[in-house]
């Protein structure tokens, strides 16, 4: 695919990161967390038993999450814990190697964009396919490139409201409302413009 | 959308540490509540989209939720869009600030713009308590049959929140349901068909009422397949993978065991399987998929063939996704068409070998469902050559699951063992210990192998003593058979076999358990493994005058050992072997006992060994299996003497009356008491050894005092052992000898001594705090020394069950022999059923029992039962009797049932003169 070329050659790694940010990262993601919310899985699987998305994140590979959504609620450390274990589980792995996790309970799709990894979990049973979501993310890559034109780490960080908006087009109570492209952005576009100029006309 | 959200993100991102981005973060919110508090109505909503940002970091930001109810009900569309987002992502549906936002939300869903509508639906889509569920049922209602597709679409998944909340509402709504999927836009189909599979889901009686939609599903797939190339909808070639995915998903929950609809979409199944083009990733979802309901589903035979054929296409694939899923498929497949998946079993077994982990998770996963009788052999090598490069992680799990494949399909004796010793081999210090027991008791069954197995344990714990799991199996075995290492033998059972095991001599084998016991990753249990070994090996080596003296040099090492298990077992096989100069002169008969107590261990029952690990399994605690901590062989060898699971927790452990299994640290405690008086001048100056044995938590070393905590713990039905001392059976033979006797009905009780004695470590919990050594010397032990004889006291009473002691000298020429008669009766208004009472003794004293004349007694004293069991004190005049007492029986209850009671007592009143 050519935006798949196109990522890759994309300016990802502009972004100035440098060691401190990732010796800060691992202080954040204190490893005592894991054992606790270990405990709660069960309890979440079976509250949750149905098939469904249950998060989507944006996480680079310093492990510095830059999107999540979650469709379920899990406590905020719970959910810092969890992001750094996964990343750290992603980066661990190389191209040659399944896009597929499993891990507390959740099934995890992953796939990498230059420096960017989007990691999707998915409740660990039988009905999920697997393929599905994985070209899901290729998807919603594909829109997000679309809307920014030439998508990049720095744009989604940037504008992480609007990032939002496009996800929620595409993704609701854990389920896929929308696949096309068209479809997604038209409403988004508009409602871009509603709101600028309605800021626009707010303050004059 | 604001300057000053970039700001904040470069401002966070030019920190070089945590605290100084928690600094900044600090400021920023402070910055952020004062806004919100001062109300402050231009900056609202990029103070929101800060928030949101500071929330991804992992800070806490709930307090910024009633400010997104204020934006949603603001009447400016971005403020209201970044309202619903920051209530989205900040708000859970635990809060109840959500329930201010209710009437928002209702107001949005009437809305004229079709995006303020579906931001609200969004909103409830994701965010829907119960409460709000039921008040906008209605409106999302309503909101399904609207003509706009951007609405339908979102409102079908809110309805999906709303019935996944209320599920009672689906009554109402399936048929509403069932009219979407008339609809012409994919987005509403597919979210139809999503809200369709969360309702067949949730309750599977509702499928009847999609049944019929069937053909239209089938329509619907058949269309997309025969679109051709639509710009709108293709992926890669694909119509809209997405849609096709979540038809067949619901067609596979219709047609489950449902001929007539499993029918109907068979052809259409036929279609994708054969002509979805498989060149990209969409092609194989879809495919994957459809494969999955084919199977599921009651497809006709020939479709499951084809179905198979793609998922065997799928391994050879060279994308390890498509593998993978295919491995997952297939591990569904094996549960009722086994033989379809053997058919691919040299592609599955290859996927051992590839590099990647979650592949190979499932291929192991997979080759585990296939193991037959018939190819158990092949499957198991493939296994153990898998678990040489498997991580240290899953290699318990592996070692678990080959002795379980062992033990259910092994072709032949030989087999087994050798398997499993070529398991431990290979991760015998990872697999769990129930590994290491289940060997043992393999080995000890197969009589014809003992020589062969000996020898080839001997040679590997030579070559490689790294996997400890190996070298403790080694260890037993070399103690129980060393003998026939003495001769040379073949390697293998089978006739023509020229390989031959050379002799081993008697020094070799004894300097082999040195080398163990030197060796520097050598735990406690190995070393007490080894030492029981060498022990064990003064009987089998008994033609050679050079190896006692060896052996006792070895095992007098550890005499001054820290360890406190090692130290015990040092000194009491010291007694044993007769190098102690102590055990020669007070204890005349060791050397019968050490004939009997170092004699081969009885062959287990393969029975009572699998009930006895189903108890442990069962046991979710753990704590039973804490009890293999002392060693595998330990807990293997609990069954053998008690043949009840729950046995080893019946008998008393006197060396919690002793002050615990720090005994050979205190004099007091080690055997002699004549001994013990020089080295202890306290005991000098009482005459009743319970003082004596209660100073011992003072007198004694550390050790002692680290056994405290134990002591003092509560009793639990299936207490731990008190320390390492559940290692072996000898290791209590030399300390205590607690006899059982039994009461006739209970087969665990007729044990013989040495099986007690293994069985004794279980228990260790006692209920009630010992008392303090003082109030122990009983006024009637002063009063009756002068007048021998007979003598009588109540030893026992509680809950209307008494136990009188009569005590008599049989033999008048031998004062050091006591007989007591128990009496036991029972005053209360409840029968007593199953009397068992077992008595233990301080090591000093010897215990011969009689069965008892009966086994129940009824209520008020309505009969009255004896036991007789007699003591015999060699150090009469020195020591005081002493015994302690267990009684369980079952106290039948007024309204029905029986009540299992378990009573102790220790009974120290025994007047001086007997």
């Amino acid at each position: 695919l050519l935006l798949r070329a196109r990522s890759v050659s994309n300016p990802f790694e502009s972004a100035d990161f440098t060691q401190q940010h990732i010796a800060f990262e691992a202080q954040r993601y204190p490893d005592h967390l894991d054992s606790r919310s270990e405990r709660h899985t069960p309890l979440r699987r079976w509250c949750f038993g149905l098939t469904m998305i249950r998060f989507i994140l944006m996480v680079n590979k310093q492990g510095q999450t830059r999107l999540a959504s979650y469709y379920e609620w899990l406590p905020i450390a719970e959910r810092t814990a969890l992001e750094a274990e996964m990343i750290r589980r992603c980066l661990s792995r190389n191209e040659f190697q399944c896009s597929f996790l499993e891990f507390r309970g959740y099934k995890v799709i992953f796939r990498r964009y230059a420096s960017l990894f989007f990691i999707v979990g998915v409740t660990d049973g039988e009905d999920e396919n697997e393929l599905g979501i994985l070209e899901f993310i290729h998807c919603l890559v594909e829109t997000l490139d679309k809307f920014f034109e030439s998508v990049c780490e720095l744009d989604i960080m940037f504008n992480l409201e609007k990032a939002h908006f496009v996800l929620d087009e595409m993704v609701m109570n854990g389920c896929i409302v929308e696949a096309n492209k068209q479809n997604i952005l038209k409403p988004i576009n508009l409602m871009e413009k509603a709101s600028a100029e309605e800021s626009i006309f707010s303050r004059s | 959308m604001s300057q000053r959200l970039r700001e904040l993100i470069r401002a966070v991102r030019a920190c070089k540490t945590a605290a100084e981005e928690r600094a900044v973060i600090a400021k920023e919110c402070a910055l952020i509540r004062t806004a919100f508090k001062d109300n402050n109505e231009s900056f609202r909503h990029r103070n929101v989209a800060k928030l949101l940002f500071i929330h991804m970091l992992g800070y806490p930001s709930h307090w910024g939720q009633m400010e997104c109810v204020r934006l949603i009900a603001s009447q400016s569309f971005p403020e209201k869009r970044i309202g619903y987002l920051g209530l989205m992502l900040l708000l859970t549906e635990h809060e109840e600030v959500l329930t201010l936002v209710t009437n928002s939300i209702k107001n949005d869903l009437n809305h004229q713009n079709q995006f303020v509508v579906g931001l609200a639906l969004t909103c409830v889509g994701n965010l829907a308590t119960e409460d709000i569920a039921r008040d906008l049922a209605t409106d999302i209602d309503r909101l399904l049959r609207t003509s706009n597709s951007y609405t339908r679409k979102k409102a079908a998944l809110a309805m999906a929140r709303v019935l996944r909340k209320v599920p009672d509402l689906t009554e109402d709504f399936v048929d509403r349901i069932t009219q979407l999927i008339k609809d012409r836009s994919h987005g509403v189909q597919i979210t139809a068909i999503q809200l369709m599979i969360d309702v067949v889901e949730a309750e599977e009686e509702y499928a009847v009422h999609f049944t019929r939609l069937v053909p239209s599903l089938v329509r619907i797939l058949r269309n997309l397949l025969s679109m051709g190339y639509s710009p709108d909808h293709d992926v890669s070639g694909i119509t809209d993978p997405f849609l096709q995915v979540k038809l067949l998903r619901l067609l596979r929950l219709l047609g489950k065991s449902n001929d007539s609809t499993s029918d109907a979409m068979n052809d259409m199944l036929a279609q994708v399987a054969t002509n979805t083009e498989t060149a990209k990733n969409p092609g194989n979802a879809v495919l994957y998929e459809c494969v999955q309901t084919i199977i599921s589903v009651e497809s006709e035979a020939g479709l499951r063939q084809l179905a198979i054929n793609i998922l065997g296409r799928f391994l050879l694939n060279r994308d390890n996704n498509i593998r993978y899923v295919a491995l997952n498929v297939l591990g569904r497949v094996a549960l009722d068409d086994l033989a379809a998946v053997q058919r691919h079993r040299n592609t599955i077994v290859e996927c051992l070998k590839d590099p990647d982990v979650s592949l190979r998770q499932r291929a192991l996963d997979l080759i585990y469902v296939m193991v037959q009788q018939d190819n158990v052999q092949e499957l198991t090598t493939e296994m153990l050559n898998y678990l040489v490069v498997a991580s240290a992680e899953q290699r318990a799990s592996i070692g678990s699951h080959i002795l379980d494949t062992v033990e259910r399909f092994s072709p032949s004796a030989e087999w087994r063992v050798n398997t499993l010793i070529t398991l431990l081999s290979i991760a015998g210090g990872d697999v769990d210990d129930a590994v290491v027991s289940s060997t043992v008791m393999y080995i000890a069954q197969e009589e014809m192998l003992y020589s062969q197995t000996v020898h080839k344990l001997f040679s590997m714990m030579k070559n490689d003593s790294q996997q400890l799991g190996l070298v403790h199996c080694a260890v037993w075995c070399i103690g129980e058979y060393g003998e026939r290492l003495l001769q040379s033998c073949p390697a293998s059972l089978a006739q023509n076999e020229d390989k031959v095991y050379p002799a081993v001599t008697a020094s070799d084998v004894v300097e082999g358990l040195h080398e163990i016991l030197v060796m520097h990753n050598a735990n406690e249990t190995t070393k007490s493994l080894t030492l029981t070994a060498l022990a064990k090996l003064t009987l089998r080596f008994s033609h050679d005058p050079t190896v006692t003296p060896r052996i006792s040099e070895l095992v007098q090492q550890y005499k001054a050992s820290m360890a406190v298990e090692l130290q015990q077992r040092s000194v009491e096989y010291g007694f044993l072997l007769g190098t102690e100069p102590a055990a020669a002169t007070s204890i005349a008969d060791l050397g019968g006992l050490r004939n009997e107590t170092l004699t081969r261990m009885p062959v287990i029952d393969p029975a009572a060994f699998a009930a006895r690990r189903a108890v442990i399994d069962e046991d979710e605690d753990g704590e039973v299996m804490a009890a293999g901590n002392s060693g595998a062989i330990g807990t293997l060898q609990a069954p053998t003497s008690n043949g009840t699971a729950a046995g080893g927790a019946n008998l008393l452990d006197l060396d919690d009356i002793f002050g615990g299994s720090a005994a050979p640290v205190a004099p007091a405690a080690a055997a002699p008491a004549a001994q013990a008086v020089p080295q202890h001048p306290k005991t000098q100056s009482t005459e009743d050894i319970l003082a004596d044995i209660f100073s011992t938590p003072s007198a004694g070393a550390g050790a002692s005092a680290v056994l405290a905590p134990t002591f003092a713990a509560p009793a639990q039905p299936t207490a731990q052992p008190l320390q390492p001392t559940g290692g072996d059976l000898l290791t209590q033979l030399g300390g205590v000898e607690p006899t059982a006797a039994p009461m006739g009905s209970n087969p665990s009780a007729t044990v013989a001594a040495p099986g007690s004695g293994a069985a004794a470590p279980a228990p260790g919990a006692q209920p009630q705090a010992w008392p303090a050594a003082a109030p122990v010397v009983a006024p009637q032990a002063a009063a009756a020394q002068t007048s021998p004889g007979t003598a009588e006291f109540v030893a026992f009473e509680k809950a209307g069950l008494l136990l009188k002691f009569t005590l008599s000298k049989p033999d008048a020429a031998d004062n050091t022999k006591t007989m007591v008669t128990v009496t036991f009766s029972n005053s209360s208004a409840v029968g007593m059923e199953g009397l068992v009472l077992q008595v233990a003794t301080p090591k000093f004293l010897t215990l011969q029992m009689q069965p008892p004349s009966g086994t129940s007694l009824s209520p008020n004293n309505g009969n009255t039962t004896t036991q007789v069991f007699t003591l015999t004190n060699p150090q009469h005049g020195v020591k005081n009797l002493a015994v302690k007492l267990r009684i369980q029986y079952k106290s039948k209850l007024a309204v029905g049932g029986e009540q299992q009671i378990t009573e102790t007592a220790q009974v120290t009143q025994f007047p001086f003169a007997f």
